[in-house]
């Protein structure tokens, strides 16, 4: 029945060069190196990642060949058979490219951060961050089973929350770290919570078996609801419209992790998602309105607040959310030609929005500012920087020879035949009006920064950077202008590869080539470019009337939810839980109450079938002495020494119901815990406060008194109901009373049923009685050697009301009394295994006696002549009960054994007893210690306590008297 | 009879004896004989799953009585995986509690562990369900002893409301016994699941009564609301060790939930039938709430501990409540989770305790503390897996439960509750992390050279690694908890294991 | 007898059930021994109440009380002596130490420093 993990490779692909495990593990296997290299040094620890994600790439190249030519390499390992969540990864056209971008990309992200990097900054942890995210993002890109896919899809958003967060001391860091934990967290879950039904309805939670179903999908009424979730997910990891805002706020990381994550990667996994499954959501109204609709307003509003944003990095956030928003409609609108587009497009993206970020960090860098109001002028500075900064730019913008302007042909092209609801004109309006905006913000970037007068206050004197700060940017200009002008040669091959992926085989016609003839697209991007340079033109004068605009901070939106939502919560926890036991109780009786008689209601009560007893004289009297005692305890509870003798009174009666209920033993121990507790009590009432004050208001001890009454009256009904009905079946005691003499070899079957039917409860018993001892004396302890014990020390002895503290007949009577009562308890226990009697009422006899010498004689007086320490006595009671049982474990029988019927032999009678005799002594024993720990501690207390008892054990005393006569 | 069964009752009181009479002055030899004895348990209890692992529910008859005569000791793959993860549990703490000398500030610390232990084992082993009360009662007794362990004025407080709350509870306990007793007229669990299951449909209302005050007995230690109140304050205030012990604690409550509503008052018993199951649910759903209510509305790490203590519980009872074999399955799983996820978390809350002069655990900035990375990270691990993010046990636990809710009739709102609650622990969590570990103060060395306390870190690597075990080897580890699950449901099993004749007494 | 005694019974509860929902810890405990009290009585009688029937065995004797539930009952009163005992202990350490023997606990203000771990030693 073991275990055994099934592994294989898929049928499609017989040899494999390298699992695709490794690809994703081996990003999160060398995630510490960075961190231990760090010691040997920055560079040691960025080669360290370097090497690593290397390593993972060339994995992936490998694959290349066999991808290309059209197959798919499988990888399963079971993890959780139980619900189909299993290890299954797969490799296909969508995948790679994913792949190869995140970790393409990765590498220049790891060169370039090692030289933005400051001094102060761990870079070891740096780079631990980036590759747990990367190995992350792999997983999601490659994963087969979506199960599997969430678990990567959340680690995505907790290692962004450690790199947004990577400069923990600067607010903007934590708060947006949390922002976008906060936000990709919820989307996260509503992910979990579609995939789940997804797997539902497909019947597998398997893509390779999911992206078949696409009618059984389709047409399932769990359609629309699994729909939403998943683009709740998709939506808020790509910053769409309205979850967008938690972007620039991300931008609080440095800036390598905004060029990683924020232009290529996380922000792409929803994409990458909508992609995914777009072969079995796709295509019905629905997805158009929702997906398409959510894409073309994110596009404008994104480009529109670009526009007018100062900080450069939070200027590129936008338009960053406007591209994803492009993307997403064009996977909205569900044709494969749009597909291609989004494929193609998100490729460019990658290219020129990372070389961006990277520039704009430069700047950042070099001239210790990111704010466009205080640059300009840096074209001379910074050439180099200038020529990266303006290529990507323009490619942004969509400038013919660059790749962005490919794919926004194809965009505007699709917008241009795309009708919402009976308007055609709506979608190619607000697509052309975008890319208006998109070309406007991209030249800001270029004339705002670069162009103009220079100025002689930047915060540092700006130049181009070190080669290993540019070097990454200029790599990605270069495909950007290689990929602008021989697009089919370049990147012809992988946008086929993962469009036919996306949308399962057959593509349109398609060209990827600059020039397409005069098509709609051409005038739609003309009217683009040249809205693009009015905007620009006008941008000094609408600015400040975009400023002025009143527009909802998201920010402040977020944080207020937030806010409100804790204290919310932090109100409603505290009132609920504060502290007050009474009400606790209160509401664990009302529930109690309830509870029982719900299920009493909802039952069935059969007749009454027991004749009852006649109710005497005696029980009479009981009762009513019951109702007054109680009835005084609660009247007169404040005056707590009346209280308790109430209570002593109640006690009495109980032990006395319970032997005329012919329950001899009870009644007995009944007593003898009675004194016992009593005493406790008295000696405790030495130090608390005589009287309980008045503080419960009417209402309050009217709401008690009624609880109590109602909880009270269920107890009572309880009792009663037992009365009238008889057990279902013989009770299992019938077996105990035929057994008791020959089995347990005891008359007492009470008694045997303790030390030998159920021997193993007494054993318990014994050992709560201990433990509540050991607990009494550690809590005196901490409290005598504490602060309490200093102020203890010294307070006031309390001046006794009775006048001598040892009264001599007290004594006198004590002393005596002593041998009497040891005999008594040593017959009670002799007697136990056959009359009413036993080691624990023994042994609280013998206690008892044992008390009364304290109280007579004081403390020093009794612990001087009585020298057991309390713990052996406990302890020996244990062992003995202990080894009793165990004996029997030699003998082959099970623990607790009673040596009767071992013994053949004649002196039956003599051994029949010996194991539950000693069972009895461990009893007795711990009974013993554990009262006398008890009331030892609490007049260590007293002792302690300043109440210095008189240094003789009697007050008067014959023979002093003459000694002092004689001096 | 296979005397290992009794064996883990059998060790911790003579350990704890030992330790009274002959250690109570000599701390180091208690540590010594305290992890040696936890060291044999752990043995033991492996003995004892391997034992259960061949599908044989063993019972062994204390005294050599016959059941349902005497007092069993029944050995199935529950009762097995419950001692086990008590004994795994134990030794992290132990060594904590070492670690950070906290077993110096107080009498009798190891003592009364050993008979903790004793009490959860019995608890998990009786086939009685008197003697489930007796264990009951000392587990209790004992935790009353550890809780204040250390005294002081708050937790001292805490202790009192601690003990009144449970002594109601044990009050309760015995009506129900009383109860059942009377109604049936025995207590033995498999004689009384017989009993009930032949029970006239005539006269149900006495066991209804008994069964549902049973339920709300095990509610009280399963902290299932509205009988949780106990909790918050309790677990705030405990020494640090125990209430990282006290994790398993609210389990017994769960454990014996699972125990007595499936073989007992099961689904087929139908007496008490449409008693349990839909209200435990709804219960649970709200505890859950309120358990990350808590934790979202914390003001210190240790409530943030507490109350997430509560929400697992709330997840827990819902599987549990579920009561068909992949639930319970599921509920085993998560149980096994949030118990060690749980007690790591009150261990590193601890931690920022001793680095935080003055401040403590509560959720303000404060200066630096010493290692604040290694605390950090632990602390987020532990997050991640209380909050049940990926890839910890915590998602995968969740994702069991889920799934399992598939075939109920609330699965929608019981998946809301859910994910929702998720979100709030995901948000209270990472609010509490920045600001005590990325939101500094002006660092005043003065706090950074509090010592090292490697043992006491590596018992939280210990508990961290343990999680990430049970989350790599979920697919065996499932396995055996669907046999587990399997064996519960079949109640069958369980009455010829025991009530068959053993050929004991009568002698 | 049996209206007599569950009527007691039910007379213990209710006065136990006030006085533990008193104010100060020793009325709570008061209340809780008279919550033993009625509960030990009940669990004696789920034995069924019985006249002048020894539970001691002569051999001859054609009925008896029911002697399992006096057995239960003598160690639940073992227990629940325990158990008192223990929580007199602990509201007397409660009261010696915050000086007052309120049950209830103010809502969040902790400041006694022992509560941090042994770390700092």
């Amino acid at each position: 029945m073991w275990y055994t993990p099934v592994l294989y490779c898929s049928a499609r692909r017989k040899d494999i060069l390298l699992p695709l495990i490794l690809i994703v593990l081996l990003p999160f296997l060398g995630a510490l190196l960075p961190g231990l290299m760090n010691k040997a040094g920055r560079n040691s620890s960025a080669w360290s990642a370097a090497t690593i994600t290397g390593a993972a790439f060339v994995g992936l190249l490998v694959h290349a060949p066999f991808v290309f030519a059209g197959g798919v390499i499988e990888w399963r390992m079971d993890w959780l058979p139980l619900i189909g969540m299993n290890f299954n990864l797969f490799l296909d056209g969508l995948g790679f490219l994913f792949a190869s971008l995140i970790l393409g990309m990765g590498l220049l992200i790891i060169l370039y951060a090692r030289f933005y990097l400051g001094r102060e900054d761990p870079m070891g942890q740096f780079y631990t961050y980036l590759l747990l995210f990367q190995g992350a993002m792999v997983g999601i890109v490659l994963s087969d089973n979506i199960l599997i896919l969430l678990v990567f899809w959340e680690l995505t958003s907790l290692s962004s929350f450690l790199l947004i967060g990577y400069w923990n001391h600067l607010p903007q860091g934590r708060q947006g770290a949390r922002m976008a934990l906060a936000v990709t967290g919820t989307g996260g879950l509503a992910l979990v919570g579609g995939m789940l039904i997804l797997g539902e309805i497909a019947g597998s939670y398997d893509l390779s078996v999911i992206l078949q179903e696409k009618d059984l999908i389709q047409a399932s009424p769990l359609y629309l609801p699994a729909l939403l979730l998943i683009l709740i997910g998709c939506f808020t990891k790509s910053a769409q419209f309205p979850f967008h805002f938690w972007l620039p706020h991300a931008m609080a990381a440095p800036t390598p992790v905004s060029a990683y994550l924020h232009s290529a990667t996380m922000v792409k996994a929803g994409l990458f998602l909508m992609a995914r499954l777009w072969p079995v959501l796709a295509g019905t109204p629905e997805w158009f309105y929702i997906v398409a609709t959510t894409g073309l307003v994110t596009m404008v509003l994104g480009a529109l607040i670009a526009l007018f944003k100062d900080d450069l990095k939070a200027l590129l956030a936008f338009s960053t959310v406007s591209h994803l928003g492009l993307i997403t409609m064009l996977l909205g609108f569900g044709s494969p030609f749009a597909a291609v587009a989004a494929v193609f497009h998100i490729i460019n993206h990658a290219t020129f929005k990372a070389a961006l970020f990277m520039v704009a960090g430069i700047i950042d860098h070099e001239a210790h500012t990111r704010d466009i109001k205080r640059l300009g002028g840096l074209m001379r500075l910074m050439p180099l920087t200038f020529l990266l900064a303006t290529l990507g730019s323009l490619s942004m913008a969509g400038v013919p020879l660059l790749n962005g302007f490919l794919s926004k042909e194809m965009m505007l092209e699709e917008a241009a035949r795309t009708p919402w609801l009976e308007w055609p004109w709506l979608v190619p309006a607000l697509a052309t009006a975008g890319s208006a905006l998109s070309a406007a913000y991209s030249f800001r970037f270029i004339a705002h920064v670069f162009m103009g007068p220079q100025r002689h206050d930047y915060p540092a004197i700006p130049h181009d950077p070190p080669f290993g700060l540019w070097a990454a940017p200029a790599f990605l200009v270069a495909l950007v202008i290689v990929i602008g002008i021989v697009p089919a040669a370049a990147a012809g091959g992988v946008v086929a590869l993962a469009a036919g992926a996306v949308t399962g085989g057959s593509l349109p016609y398609y060209g990827l080539k600059i020039w397409h003839g005069f098509t709609p697209a051409l005038y739609l991007s003309g009217i683009a470019m040249i809205g693009g340079l009015l905007l620009l033109a006008t941008h000094g004068a609408l600015d400040p009337i975009w400023q002025r605009l009143p527009r909802p901070e998201a920010k402040t939106i977020f944080d207020a939810v937030i806010r409100r939502c804790v204290a919310w919560s932090q109100a409603f926890t505290e009132v609920l839980h504060n502290g007050a036991m009474t009400r606790y109780a209160a509401v664990f009786f009302l529930t109690a109450g309830l509870c029982g008689a719900a299920a009493w209601v909802s039952g069935t009560s059969g007749p009454a079938i027991r004749r009852f007893l006649p109710a005497g004289f005696v029980p009479a009297t009981a009762w009513l002495l019951v109702a007054v005692a109680t009835a005084g305890m609660v009247a007169f509870h404040r005056n707590r020494l009346v209280a308790l003798i109430f209570m002593g009174i109640n006690g009495l009666i109980v032990s006395i119901a319970f032997a005329y209920l012919s329950a001899p033993d009870l009644a007995l121990t009944q007593a003898s815990v009675e004194v016992v507790t009593i005493i406790l009590l008295l000696l405790a009432l030495n130090f608390l406060p005589k009287e309980t004050p008045r503080e419960s208001g009417q209402a309050r001890r009217m709401r008690d008194a009624t609880l109590a009454v109602l909880v009270g009256l269920g107890a009572g009904l309880l009792t009663y109901a037992i009365q009238v009905t008889d057990f279902s079946q013989a009770s299992i005691s019938a077996y105990h009373l035929a057994n008791s003499k020959p089995g347990g070899g005891g008359t007492n079957v009470v008694n045997v049923i303790l030390v030998d039917f159920r021997g193993f409860d007494t054993f318990g018993e014994i050992i709560v009685l201990g433990i509540a001892a050991l607990v009494i004396y550690a809590l005196t302890e901490a409290i005598i050697t504490g602060p309490v014990g200093h102020r203890l020390a010294n307070r006031p002895p309390d001046t006794g009301e009775a006048g001598d503290v040892h009264p001599l007949m007290m004594v006198i009577a004590t002393r005596v009394m002593m041998p009497i009562v040891l005999m008594v308890g040593v017959f009670i226990f002799l007697r136990g295994h056959n009359n009413p009697g036993g080691g624990f009422i023994a042994g609280l006899i013998i206690a008892i006696a044992l008390i009364m010498q304290y109280m007579a004689s004081g403390f020093e007086w009794a612990a001087a002549r009585q020298r057991f320490p309390y713990h052996a006595i406990i302890a020996a009671g244990i062992f003995a009960a202990l080894l009793t049982g165990m004996g029997s474990l030699f003998a082959g029988r099970p623990f607790l054994t009673s040596s009767y019927g071992y013994f053949k032999l004649p002196l039956i009678e003599q051994f029949e007893l010996a194991t539950a005799l000693a069972f009895d002594v461990g009893v007795f024993l711990c009974v013993v210690g554990a009262v006398m720990l008890a009331l030892e501690s609490l007049s260590r207390l007293a002792h302690r306590s300043g109440e210095r008892p008189s240094p003789y054990p009697m007050d008067i005393d014959p023979s002093r008297e003459i000694v002092t006569e004689k001096a | 009879m296979n005397h290992l069964i009794a064996a883990p009752l059998l060790l911790p009181p003579l350990v704890g004896a030992v330790m009274i009479i002959s250690m109570r002055h000599h701390i180091e030899l208690a540590r010594v004989f305290s992890v040696a004895s936890i060291v044999a348990l752990l043995g033991i209890s492996a003995g004892l799953l391997v034992e259960s692992g061949t599908g044989q529910i063993q019972s062994y008859l204390l005294g050599n009585w016959p059941a349902p005569f005497g007092i069993v000791l029944i050995l199935d793959r529950l009762s097995a995986l419950m001692v086990t993860l008590t004994a795994f549990l134990a030794l992290p703490v132990v060594l904590y509690a070492i670690g950070t000398d906290w077993d110096r500030r107080g009498k009798h610390f190891h003592a009364l562990l050993q008979f903790q232990l004793m009490g959860l084992f019995g608890a998990f082993l009786t086939g009685d369900i008197f003697n489930l009360f007796v264990f009951f009662e000392i587990l209790l007794i004992a935790s009353y002893g550890l809780m204040i362990h250390g005294a002081g004025k708050r937790r001292l407080q805490a202790g009192v409301q601690y003990v009144v709350y449970n002594l109601l509870g044990s009050t309760l306990f015995l009506f129900a016994l009383g109860a059942i007793y009377g109604a049936t007229g025995t207590l033995n669990m498999a004689d009384l699941s017989v009993r009930v299951a032949d029970m006239p449909q005539s006269d149900t209302a006495l066991i209804r009564v008994a069964a549902v005050l049973l339920l709300l007995v095990f509610a009280v230690k399963a902290a299932l609301m509205p009988l949780h109140f106990w909790l918050p304050a309790t677990y705030e205030e405990a020494p640090a060790p125990v209430a990282a012990l006290f994790a398993v604690m609210t389990k017994v409550g769960a454990y014996a939930i699972l125990r007595v509503f499936t073989l007992i008052f099961g689904p087929s018993a139908a007496v008490t039938e449409g008693l349990v199951g839909p209200w435990l649910i709804i219960a649970a759903m709200v505890t859950l709430a309120l358990g990350m209510t808590g934790v979202l509305g914390a003001r210190s790490l240790g409530r943030i501990a507490a109350f997430s203590a509560i929400g697992s519980m709330g997840t827990l009872l819902i599987a549990v409540g579920l009561f068909t074999p992949q639930a319970t399955t599921a509920a085993l799983y998560y149980l096994i989770h949030s118990t060690l996820a749980g007690a790591a978390l009150f261990l590193i809350v601890d931690q920022v305790r001793a680095r935080r002069e003055g401040i403590a655990d509560h959720l303000v900035p404060g200066p630096p503390m010493a290692m604040n990375g290694l605390v950090a990270a632990l602390f987020f691990a532990v997050a991640i897996g209380m909050a049940g993010m990926p890839p910890f046990s915590g998602f995968v636990g969740k994702l069991l439960v889920l799934t399992s809710a598939r075939e109920h009739e609330l699965v929608w709102l019981i998946w809301t509750v859910i994910l929702t609650t998720s979100l709030m622990a995901v948000v209270g969590f990472a609010r509490a992390g920045s600001l005590v570990f990325w939101k500094t103060t002006e660092g005043s060395a003065a706090t950074l050279q509090s010592p090292p306390q490697n043992l006491a870190l590596t018992s939280i690597g210990a508990l961290v690694a343990l999680v990430v075990l049970l989350t790599v080897s979920a697919g065996p580890v499932t396995q055996f908890l669907g046999a587990t699950a399997a064996q519960i449901h079949d109640p069958a099993a369980y009455h010829e294991a025991v009530l068959q004749d053993h050929g004991g007494q009568p002698r | 007898m049996e209206y007599l005694f569950s009527s007691a019974v039910g007379m213990l509860t209710a006065g136990g059930v006030y006085l533990v929902l008193r104010l100060r810890t020793f009325p709570v405990i008061l209340g809780i021994s008279l919550l033993s009290y009625a509960v030990n009585l009940f669990l004696f009688a789920s034995g069924r109440l019985a006249l002048n029937l020894p539970p001691v065995w002569r051999g001859q004797e054609t009925s008896y009380t029911d002697p399992l539930p006096q057995a239960l009952v003598l160690t639940a009163i073992v227990i629940s002596f325990g158990m008192t005992a223990v929580v007199v202990m602990l509201a007397l350490g409660s009261y010696l130490t915050s000086r007052n023997d309120r049950i209830d606990m103010a809502a969040d203000e902790r400041t006694d420093r022992d509560h941090h771990t042994g770390a700092k030693r």
